[in-house]
């Protein structure tokens, strides 16, 4: 028998569905072989074009760009618009200026993590939500069913209820005129590219982009929402919120422009070597992870007078004894790289686990989850590689390690610091 | 591309037989998948190893993938560059990033091999 949901537990169970191309997918299909597109989210999507490390370099050394039209895009908008998301996610949206963007959660009443989001106050009463493509179909649904009455908001108060604001799905060309899916173009010369496709004054105007801010101008004479945010850990990043009709154009122009295509491997390095969390990994997921833990409790306003979610959120804020934190180990060639679910070792005692790893240059780094007290950067900690294939499990290696179990690790690692800006 | 000389497995690998040794290795579709190498581990000499029986185990940053052996026999020789360079794989896999020789101790499992046009055919269906 399956368990029973936590009271206030959103329930979603997606539809199931053949994968689709991406916007951009006829765009890939000219650019590398069928045999780098898999699938990701319902969506085909390039791993990778030349390779992980030659995308993954490029982003840092100069600018690389990502076909992220897969993400999902939301408009709330109306008189209501401004409570509804301010009492809907984490984050205090009422402190949310026009042309900011702000890091959030949506969380159900029972405090589950339903996705990380950024939300962007593109005028008072018009906000762009852009959601996780693999949390799409369920925020919908839940922002929906929240609209209609018929999600419970405050399990103190079940009666409790929100004044609907409309939400439109604006990657859906059917939905109104003004649509949007998103392209990034992260990378320390980005700013250059994206400058060879405006005029001076937009030009300038990009230069002076704030992180976290964003305006909307003409590139290459495509009209863009144009935001410093990113998921790579560059100190300098774009994202081009464009027309799906325009978005193939704009694609090849920043081609031209000097920006070099990079895949969902890289993406995944790049956002693992600066620590970033990715929904299912290290937020929520098979350890439920809560904002507290993964280094985001500063999206949690506790001292809001309410949103979805508080009250779970207040209990664990005072009571988490694990956390997320990075690891670097040697990523020389020859040294077995580490995964997901390998144990830490501390002392000879397994004390959390890799969530998320990747190679970056000469060096790994993984995205653990453990225990607080031991998780201090400059700490050395070791590394037990389960087993990766039958004959290692029948010479003894193990397939899984629990907490505080005694074991020896293989490889030695240092705990260093949460993020890490290039 | 695939070289006509060798023959092959439907889970990639590629067999070399040369009398009663065959050289092993993986094929460029499987390098493809699998990205830069980053660590391969080699069986030990002197192993000896059925048909389809897990040989090694090689490693990109992405992910990791069992070798399977195309043939039955004992392990001669392993590649033993590939510890410090698991690249030449990515770059010669059907040479310099051969994996291991096996002596052959039973000729008869080699007609579950396929051969390299059965081989092209099969990578287009997939």
């Amino acid at each position: 028998m399956a368990e029973k949901p936590k009271e206030g537990t959103f329930v979603f169970e997606p539809a199931t569905s053949s994968p689709v191309g991406s916007v951009l997918y006829n765009e890939h299909l000219k650019l590398t072989d069928k045999s780098h597109i898999a699938e990701f989210a319902g969506y085909l999507m390039p791993l990778w074009y030349s390779s992980i490390a030659e995308e993954h370099s490029a982003v840092r050394q100069r600018a690389g760009m990502f076909d992220c039209t897969h993400m999902g895009a939301l408009e709330v908008a109306g008189p209501n618009a401004e409570s509804f998301l301010d009492a809907v996610t984490t984050n205090n949206v009422r402190a949310l200026q026009v042309g900011s963007a702000q890091y959030s959660y949506l969380l159900d009443a029972a405090g589950n993590i339903l996705d990380d989001i950024i939300i962007y106050r593109r005028e008072k009463e018009k906000f762009m939500v852009v959601v996780n493509a693999s949390n799409e179909p369920k925020a919908k649904a839940y922002l929906a069913a929240l609209n209609a009455g018929k999600a419970i908001i405050d399990l103190a108060k079940p009666d409790r209820r929100i004044k609907a604001a409309p939400v439109r799905d604006m990657r859906n060309t059917k939905s109104g005129p003004d649509c949007r899916v998103d392209i990034a173009v992260q990378g320390p010369s980005s700013p250059d590219v994206l400058c060879k496709l405006a005029d001076t004054s937009v030009g300038q105007q990009l230069k002076n982009l704030k992180s976290f801010t964003f305006c909307q101008a003409k590139l290459a004479s495509i009209d863009c929402i144009i935001s410093r945010t990113g998921y790579t850990g560059a100190k300098v990043c774009f994202e081009l919120f464009v027309h799906p009709k325009d978005a193939a154009k704009l694609w090849q122009k920043l081609i031209d422009a000097g920006a070099l295509p990079c895949g969902l491997g890289a993406r995944d390095s790049l956002r693992v070597e600066a620590g970033l969390p990715l929904y299912g990994h290290e937020l929520a997921g098979p350890y439920n992870i809560s904002p507290f833990e993964a280094g985001y409790g500063w999206a949690v306003k506790l001292d809001k007078e309410f949103f979805i979610g508080k009250s779970a959120m207040d209990k664990i804020s005072k009571t988490y004894k694990m956390k997320v934190a990075r690891l670097e180990l040697s990523g020389e060639k020859g040294v077995r790289p580490v995964r997901q679910n390998d144990a830490i070792i501390c002392d000879g005692i397994c004390v959390g686990w890799i969530l998320s790893s990747a190679t970056a240059g000469t060096r790994q780094i993984a995205i653990v989850y453990m225990d607080k007290d031991v998780a201090t950067e400059g700490n050395s900690v070791d590394v037990y590689y389960l087993a990766r294939s039958e004959s290692q499990v029948s010479k003894g290696r193990k397939q899984a390690v629990k907490k505080s179990e005694q074991i020896n690790g293989d490889i030695t690692g240092k705990v260093v610091s949460r993020f890490e800006k290039f | 591309m695939i070289p006509k000389e060798l023959l092959y497995t439907k889970d990639h690998e590629w067999a070399k037989i040369e009398g009663d040794i065959a050289v092993i290795g993986i094929t460029d579709h499987a390098q493809n998948q699998l990205g830069e190498l980053t660590f391969v581990e080699l069986p030990d000499v002197g192993k000896e190893i059925k048909q389809k029986g897990e040989l090694a185990v090689v490693e990109s940053s992405k992910a990791a993938s069992d070798v399977y052996s195309p043939v039955t026999g004992k392990v001669i020789e392993a590649n033993a560059k590939l510890e410090k360079n698991p690249e030449i794989v990515n770059d010669d896999c059907y040479g310099a990033g051969w994996i291991c020789k096996i002596q052959i101790t039973d000729k008869g499992v080699l007609q579950n091999l396929i051969d390299a046009t059965q081989y092209e055919i099969y990578l287009k269906g997939l």
